[in-house]
């Protein structure tokens, strides 16, 4: 298994270019989605003593006051970041043909070839992604009604922690049954693109034999830990770092979220080559 | 044989007499510190109950020998029967389903399991009989027919000045599940407004009010003597100190308690409960600590026990004497957060969870705060139903000072590497958003909603001390509450005595400060509304020279609020020279400026940060350079958590 890890990270970092322009696009359009709160945020701090409150540390009470001004509420701002996040979506739906066409035929499309893939395959990627929308929606809805019954176990409960215990195994389950259902869909979509097969539903119901069979499972999971465990790193990293350290800040979480996505791309790779070695 | 005999006997009663006295001397010494009373002793309490563990109830007699020290005749007497707020139709039930309270969101709903109540099974009059049935509910306050908080009984014949009555009660109480302070929860239980109290006669008329959503107490300082029966090994904590416990040999035990000076008692029970002993040396007396802790938390204790003795030693040097011999702390277990941070006379209930961070001071500022409460509730017992914010608010105040003074000014409230935030921060956050909704002399029920109560009677009073400060000096305003303190101490006192005191202190009448403060709504916003450095001769074409061209400077500040105190403004300019200048905040604006050979840097109002009252602090200055530090910084975290955003939304792609 550890050489089909290593194979699929080849993939990932052979065809970095996509990893590179995923992460561009990300940041851009979050960059975009800050503009309004950029503006804002300026009209008050920029001239005022108060704001080095925010630089040289970081004062709580003084976030907390500025966010309970009037012109600076989240539900005014919060729709450039919902707006950032729809497009990114989209544009991820409408990349995943030319994506995952590259990754199996291990190879660097030409522009036109990656635009060919990424248009041919747009709507049946975008059905796999609504179909998701069920399973995913089940799980969230499971999930809750377990946080419920946890709520109730940590209220009623005769052992105090029990609650708690079943909150974090209830969350934990979630992420793990969340990473299979991913696996499932990253199959059907592989398939889509091998195989040019139009029935998405068709290809849904094979790849879901294929999910148990494949021993991807175990590959997911360890690139998911990976994953974790560089945002809880990056996030130390940052967390020790001086308050006015505001470039090395940046640097470094901007470097979080590239391993984010790579581990994501990671995950598509790993599938797209097993797909590619089961049906030449 | 005779004589030896007969001087024997006497040596042996002598000597029984003696160890009888100095036992009784320890024991004196064990519970009492003053050799005389600390208060007017107006109630002395003796209740014996039995608690049943299973159904949460508690079957009790009380004895209440009533003293009329009020100098006129007494025709009939007011009761509180706290536990039936805890019914459907109660005042306090409403009012937290419309508006919200401490622990509850506006329509949380009813449940059951907080179902409470004071069922008092007879009411006698020692020597004039039973008077259950002239019982009679009444409802001071808003007329609900439906609430039983309060019921009043007239005796035959009126009590005369100086004259004494004995009520002997038997009542069932039953707890809710952990509501509002009092109740149940697994097996722990904290008994707080569990008997039936009478109400207190204050400025010549009874005051007795419902319990409302958020009202806390009012009582008469006195006695008690209270006997309870539990399950054998449970651990026992209350107000006073236990005198006496005994197994029963069926499965209970029996533990008496004294009190003295006091005006409400609490205890808690659980057979979970650690208990860690400690004492603190006060001013020549020691103090003796008693803390019964969930096992749950048992991480917290060093913190709490750190926290309470520095709090006590701050209390002791600023404000006065703590006169009791005990203080227990009680760690409500998970679960039971509704019992914790809550003040009773002589034990107080604290607040954490599992794996609290050293950083957040949540536990510490909890016991100090309800520490804190022995000296305005405990012992100056102000009204807390019509005056909240003078226990409230006060001891709000101290919290700011005490925390600061143990944790650091800025990070007394969370002192993390990611972030800090100080009590008055605290403070502030939670009053700006209410400013202006309600007077600090409003009673409580009727505030706005639970937001603004808070927002108003425990911030605003704190940030007017803190703000009084800039006004007369910090030593002046602790210097003026230990005098308050010492002055009217077990007296209930009234606004007005408050603001006295302070003004005396002060050596200033300092009224119409608290006029806008105390009874007023006005609110403090100062800006600076426009700042400038033009040329003099601006009709001039010379190029312009540093040190030479004379700049015309000129900052307008504007009062935005429509509170009324002085401003002093900050300006300074690009040759480091500076200037204060003051301006007396009568007019909406005020207009200053300088003509010198140096531009304005900067300008600010109230530069040593001292007017806690001011809603925002942004517009309080204004630089001549724009620094896009700060906005760069909170939109850089705004990018990137939008970046997350958009990678757990393409999870779907």
């Amino acid at each position: 298994m550890s050489g089909s890890v290593r194979s699929s990270a080849g993939l990932v970092w052979h065809h970095q270019r996509l990893l590179w322009w995923i992460f561009a696009i990300n940041l851009a359009l979050a960059w975009l989605g800050s503009l309004p709160v950029r503006a804002t945020l300026s009209a008050v701090l920029d001239r005022s003593l108060e704001s080095s409150k925010l630089v040289a540390g970081f004062d709580v009470s003084t976030l907390v006051l500025l966010m309970e001004r009037p012109e600076v509420q989240m539900r005014s701002l919060a729709p450039g970041a919902m707006s950032a996040t729809a497009i990114f979506l989209l544009v991820m739906l409408m990349m995943d043909g030319g994506v995952i066409c590259e990754l199996l035929e291990d190879r660097r499309l030409s522009g036109a070839d990656f635009v060919a893939s990424c248009t041919t395959f747009f709507g049946r990627m975008a059905r796999l992604a609504g179909y998701s929308l069920v399973p995913f929606g089940l799980l969230i809805a499971g999930g809750a009604a377990v946080g419920a019954y946890a709520d109730k176990l940590s209220d009623n409960a005769p052992q105090e922690r029990l609650g708690f215990y079943v909150n974090v195994a209830s969350r934990l389950m979630l992420v793990l049954v969340a990473l299979l259902l991913r696996l499932w869909f990253d199959l059907a979509q592989a398939r889509v693109v091998h195989g040019e097969e139009r029935s998405v539903l068709r290809s849904l119901r094979r790849s879901f034999k294929m999910t148990f069979c494949s021993g991807l499972y175990a590959q997911y999971f360890g690139i998911a830990v990976f994953a974790a465990a560089s945002m809880a790193v990056g996030t130390w990293l940052w967390a020790t770092l001086p308050h006015g350290a505001m470039g090395a800040s940046f640097v470094v979480l901007e470097l979080v979220t590239v391993v984010q996505i790579a581990s994501r791309l990671w995950m598509k790779a790993a599938s797209a080559r097993w797909v590619a070695l089961q049906t030449p | 044989m005779e004589i030896r005999g007969w001087r024997s006997w006497l040596i042996a009663v002598a000597g029984l007499l003696i160890t009888l006295l100095m036992a009784n001397g320890k024991a004196r010494s064990a519970t009492l510190l003053a050799p005389t009373p600390l208060s007017d002793r107006v109630v002395a309490y003796q209740i014996a109950g039995r608690y049943d563990a299973k159904t949460h109830t508690l079957d009790a007699t009380e004895l209440l020998t009533y003293t009329n020290k009020t100098g006129v005749p007494l025709d009939r007497f007011p009761f509180h029967l706290y536990l039936n707020a805890f019914q459907p139709k109660s005042t306090w039930m409403t009012e937290a389903e419309r508006s919200g309270q401490r622990d509850s969101e506006k329509g949380a709903g009813w449940e059951d399991k907080h179902f409470g109540s004071n069922e008092v099974k007879s009411l006698e009059i020692v020597g004039e009989g039973d008077l259950t049935k002239q019982m009679k509910f009444i409802s001071p306050d808003d007329g609900n027919a439906d609430d039983r908080t309060v019921f009043e009984i007239a005796p035959p014949k009126p009590l005369e000045p100086g004259g004494q009555i004995q009520f002997r009660i038997h009542f069932v109480a039953k707890f809710p599940e952990v509501v509002a302070r009092t109740g149940y929860k697994r097996d722990f239980l904290m008994a707080g407004q569990w008997f039936p109290k009478v109400g207190v006669w204050w400025n010549g008329a009874w005051n007795c009010h419902q319990f409302h959503a958020n009202t806390e107490f009012f009582a008469d300082f006195g006695t008690f003597d209270v006997k309870l029966t539990l399950p054998a090994k449970w651990n026992v904590g209350s107000s006073g100190v236990q005198t006496g416990a005994k197994d029963n040999g069926d499965g209970t035990q029996t533990v008496n308690f004294h009190a003295e000076d006091i005006h409400d008692f609490a205890w808690t029970a659980s057979p979970e409960t650690k208990v860690m002993e400690d004492s603190i040396e006060l001013r020549g007396h020691t103090v003796k600590i008693r803390m019964l802790m969930a096992p749950g938390h048992m991480a917290s204790a060093p913190r709490y026990m750190q926290a309470l003795k520095g709090t006590m030693r701050r209390f002791d040097e600023w404000i006065g004497a703590y006169p009791y011999p005990q203080i227990t702390v009680v760690d409500p277990p998970h679960g039971a957060g509704a019992a914790g941070g809550m003040e009773y006379p002589t034990l107080i209930t604290a607040d954490t969870t599992w794996w609290l961070p050293k950083s957040v001071l949540a536990s510490e500022m909890v016991v100090e705060h309800e520490f804190g409460h022995q000296y305005w509730y405990g012992m100056v017992a102000t009204n807390e139903f019509e005056n909240a914010w003078m226990d409230e608010g006060i001891n709000q105040y101290m919290e700011a000072k005490v925390m600061d003074s143990m944790y650091g000014e800025t990070t007394s409230n969370l002192n993390s590497r990611l972030g800090t935030l100080s009590e008055r921060g605290v403070d502030l956050m939670s009053y700006a958003m209410v400013a202006d909704r309600d007077p600090l002399s409003r009673p409580a029920w009727l505030f706005e909603n639970s937001e603004s109560y808070g927002g108003i009677s425990y911030s605003k009073t704190a940030l007017m001390m803190l703000t009084l400060e800039s006004v007369v000096g910090e030593k002046t305003v602790l210097h003026g509450l230990h005098e308050y303190f010492e002055r009217y101490k077990f007296k209930h006192p009234t606004p007005g005595e408050f603001t006295a005191a302070m003004n005396e202190a002060a050596g200033q009448n300092l009224d119409w400060y608290w006029k806008q403060t105390i009874y007023g709504t006005e609110t403090l916003d100062d800006r600076i509304l426009s700042a400038s450095s033009e040329r003099v001769d601006w009709y001039s074409t010379q190029d312009e020279k540093k040190g030479v061209t004379v700049y015309h400077n000129e900052v307008v500040v504007h009062r935005r609020g429509t509170f009324d105190l002085p401003v002093v403004l900050e300006a300074k300019f690009d040759d480091g020279s500076e200037v204060r200048e003051r301006w007396d905040g009568k007019d909406r604006w005020h207009r200053f400026s300088w003509d010198r050979k140096s531009k304005l840097v900067s300008a600010e109002v109230d530069p040593d940060h001292g007017y806690w009252l001011d809603r925002d602090p942004f517009n309080n200055s204004w630089t001549a350079e724009e620094d896009g530090r700060a906005t760069g910084k909170l939109a850089g975290y705004w990018t990137l958590l939008t970046q997350w955003l958009e990678q757990w939304a393409s999870w779907l792609a």
